[in-house]
């Protein structure tokens, strides 16, 4: 047994704690009083159609780091190798991570790529899958409906195929930067099927006939998914993703390998709310014997969170089932961030409600992560599932 | 990163848990049969490991190595490691038969009865009482003063868990220089006392020890003030140990239970209200679970882990008094009956609570600490 990183991927933590120390930290100022548009890790594509001079002010910040970045060789650090990228391990990501969460500066290490893109084949590759390894494009993903979240087997939109094409119909819900996004990656179900069965996931173009995005829909965290129609919108079977009817594994991957990255997040977030307080405390003796306990109960609780999330993409490194893990992760962490923002509150009173005060932020960023990708109570029956299937082989050690 | 057990690792925890699992497990029903009337303690007809059987277990787990887990080979242990020990204890914790490798603390390996303390010739007790509401030394209060060829101790009263042992292990200040030694007593020396014994609601027995002016050899001091640290974090990490074992005891009967229960023509596992108990009671081990390895994989590289280990055993402690809380609730009425597990599970693990650092003092500590230095 060794909880350490491999030297490699020591090297590559440091390498990114220096980068957040000397380019990062001394930032905070400045993006304490950054607009809304800036909060969660995926602002870009948003912020970059703003007519806002401000925010472009932000953005040209933010463009002077990725250089920096990209000099350091530190931008493609999840990237195949195939495609260019370092490649590095789920372990290695989730220490980057930690490191960049130090700093309360809304800046990533690479461009988002959206995992399941990896599934692009053919000229899907030179389309939609390099371009947004490149920056050059960005994506969203339409799978909830206004009737179907969690649950497959209530999707409603179809895809019917004709000829060499699909036609698609139906409504999506919330994709997170739906106006702004370069095309869509759609799920939709084919004709006469239940359940998972028959899910296939498309690649469609904003712009292309047929789809529409109809509105965007402002949220308590600053983010604004949209709302998408598709009204007989015809594609060509070659930008079907992966397999005709397997759409619902891709969805799965998707969200299996992320939730790691969720939990070191929430870990960071709550962190820096926890910094705060702590922050609060040195200068008032008193405050700090009747907190003190309940500061150390939540740091307590973030080394639990810590350590589950390292294990948890360690295993996912092994290629081994991480369902369970990824479950217990999310569920863990989001609602852990949610009480230690809660606490943060009441430590720091309502100063720490103003909104461009970091806890007030961590309070609107904190709500929606228990819903997002998998509401608590998914996880919770995620979890109760391996349980009575498994009984308690799935948490005995290997 | 590599969290799979080792080969070794894995040798020693299969070799555990078959013991615990042929040897405890296969006792228990018959060991919580027993009935136990209501009598004063050190009355032969309570609810006991039967001394023949004890005897055979004693020599069987030495035999296969699951014995003075912490003494080295020539004193006669198995010297383990944190890692393997932590394993260890999870398998004993599995079963409420109350028999598992007496703790002998490393700081014991040179001194003159550590072969009979390995042997089982001679017991030991840790007169750790006055570290149990902080989980350091701050509050120790018995005392040691230097005196030719040795130190006279003092003590105006702790309580000792298991006072029939033949030696007592306990930290002593030293007032002036504020110095912690850590003491290695007979029972029998001049000036000790034990009285008022009683019975602790974990089915153990307490006593009142007293020391005044009691003198003792040079050779009892066994250590200083990093020794007894060290024997408080090789505590919780047993006891964190134990936890999880018992929490996966907990969890697989509940779940066991819950697939064959019927109520209202509906298997409780059906229930989402029991459904969620588990998951709940599923996570916390998970957390629970790595952060006492991660602990007791620090102390095996010679890294700090005092502090990590007083945190495992906090966390892992109440989530084991959860998860038999969760294993009582679901098995309804067979929950509190003694012919189960669960209530003597409840019963321990709210003890093992109360050990070496409260809850609230840990997280108080830790918060301290963050609050001074923000680290």
């Amino acid at each position: 047994m060794d909880f350490r990183l491999t030297s490699e991927e020591e090297t590559l933590r440091r390498q990114v704690e220096r980068f957040v120390r000397e380019e990062l930290i001394p930032l905070e100022p400045v993006f304490e009083g950054a607009p809304d548009i800036f909060e969660g890790s995926r602002w870009k594509s948003r912020a970059k159609v703003s007519r806002d001079p401000e925010v472009h002010r932000y953005i040209a910040i933010i463009e002077g780091l990725k250089k920096k970045a990209e000099a350091s060789n530190l931008w493609h650090l999840d990237v195949p190798k195939r495609y260019g990228g370092r490649e590095v391990s789920n372990v290695a990501m989730i220490a980057v991570t930690e490191e960049l969460e130090k700093a309360a500066v809304p800046f990533e290490l690479g461009n988002h790529v959206s995992n399941i893109l990896y599934a692009c084949k053919g000229e899907q590759v030179e389309r939609f899958l390099l371009p947004c390894i490149r920056g050059e494009k960005t994506a969203c993903f339409g799978l909830t409906e206004p009737g179907a979240g969690s649950d497959p087997s209530m999707m409603a939109a179809t895809a019917v195929p004709d000829g060499d094409d699909f036609v698609i119909d139906g409504t999506k819900m919330f994709p997170t930067f739906g106006d702004v996004a370069d095309f869509v990656q759609v799920f939709a179900r084919l004709p006469g099927t239940k359940g998972r069965e028959g899910v296939t996931c498309f690649l469609v173009d904003t712009g292309h006939p047929g789809y529409r995005v109809v509105r965007s829909i402002e949220t308590i965290a600053g983010s604004e998914p949209c709302e998408l129609v598709f009204d007989g919108c015809r594609v060509p079977k070659g930008q079907v993703l992966g397999e005709v009817g397997e759409g619902w594994k891709l969805n799965q991957a998707w969200l299996g390998a992320r939730r790691f990255q969720v939990g070191i997040r929430c870990h960071g977030t709550a962190l820096r709310v926890l910094r705060r307080v702590a922050e609060l405390l040195r200068s008032d003796s008193r405050e700090r014997e009747r907190l003190a306990p309940a500061l150390g109960h939540f740091m307590g609780e973030l080394e639990a969170l810590r350590s589950i999330t390292y294990h948890g993409s360690w295993k996912a490194d092994q290629r081994l089932d991480v369902r369970f893990e990824a479950a217990s992760v999310k569920l863990f962490a989001t609602e852990l961030l949610h009480r230690a923002v809660d606490f943060g509150l009441e430590a720091a009173g309502p100063a720490a409600f103003r909104k461009e005060h970091a806890i007030a932020r961590a309070f609107r960023y904190a709500r929606p992560r228990r819903i997002v990708e998998g509401a608590s109570e998914i996880q919770r029956h995620m979890i109760q599932r391996t349980l009575f299937r498994e009984g308690t082989a799935c948490l005995e050690l290997q | 990163m590599d969290l799979l057990l080792s080969e070794e690792e894995r040798l020693i925890r299969d070799t555990a848990a078959r013991f615990v699992a042929q040897e405890l497990i296969a006792r228990e029903v018959a060991f919580l049969k027993q009935k136990e009337p209501f009598v004063p303690p050190g009355d032969p007809a309570r609810r006991t490991l039967d001394d023949a059987i004890e005897k055979s277990l004693t020599e069987q787990a030495k035999r296969i190595g699951l014995w003075a887990l912490e003494l080295p080979e020539g004193a006669g242990g198995s010297s383990v490691g944190q890692v393997a020990r932590v394993l260890i204890y999870r398998e004993f914790g599995r079963t409420a038969l109350p028999f598992e490798p007496p703790p002998i603390p490393a700081a014991l390996a040179a001194s003159p009865y550590a072969r009979a303390l390995a042997s089982g010739e001679l017991s030991l007790a840790l007169a750790f009482d006055e570290t149990h509401k902080t989980g350091d030394l701050s509050a120790v209060r018995a005392a040691y003063r230097h005196r030719s060829g040795g130190y006279e101790l003092a003590s105006d009263g702790m309580d000792v868990i298991r006072p029939d042992a033949n030696l007592y292990l306990l930290p002593a200040l030293e007032h002036e220089s504020g110095d912690v030694g850590l003491f290695l007593v007979e029972r029998g020396a001049a000036g000790v006392r034990v009285d008022s014994a009683a019975d602790l609601n974990n089915d153990k027995v307490v006593a009142r020890l007293t020391l005044s002016a009691c003198a003792v050899p040079r050779d009892s001091r066994v250590g200083g003030g990093a020794e007894a640290e060290a024997v408080i974090a090789s505590e919780q990490l047993r006891i964190a140990a134990r936890s999880l074992g018992i929490a996966m005891r907990c969890l697989e009967a509940s779940l066991e239970h819950a697939r064959n229960r019927v109520t209202f023509s509906r298997p409780l596992s059906s229930r989402q209200s029991i459904q969620w108990m588990l998951a709940d009671v599923a996570v916390a081990l998970r957390t629970s679970t790595w952060l006492t390895l991660e602990a007791a994989w620090k102390a095996d590289q010679g890294l700090p882990y005092f502090c990590d280990a007083a945190l495992a055993k906090t966390r892992a402690a109440r989530m084991a008094f959860e998860a038999a809380d969760t294993a009582i609730q679901i098995h309804g009425g067979y929950g509190v009956a003694k012919e189960f597990p669960f209530e003597s599970f409840y019963r321990e693990a709210r003890m093992m609570r109360l050990l070496y650092g409260r809850e609230a003092e840990v997280d108080r500590k830790i918060g301290e600490r963050f609050a001074g230095t923000g680290l």
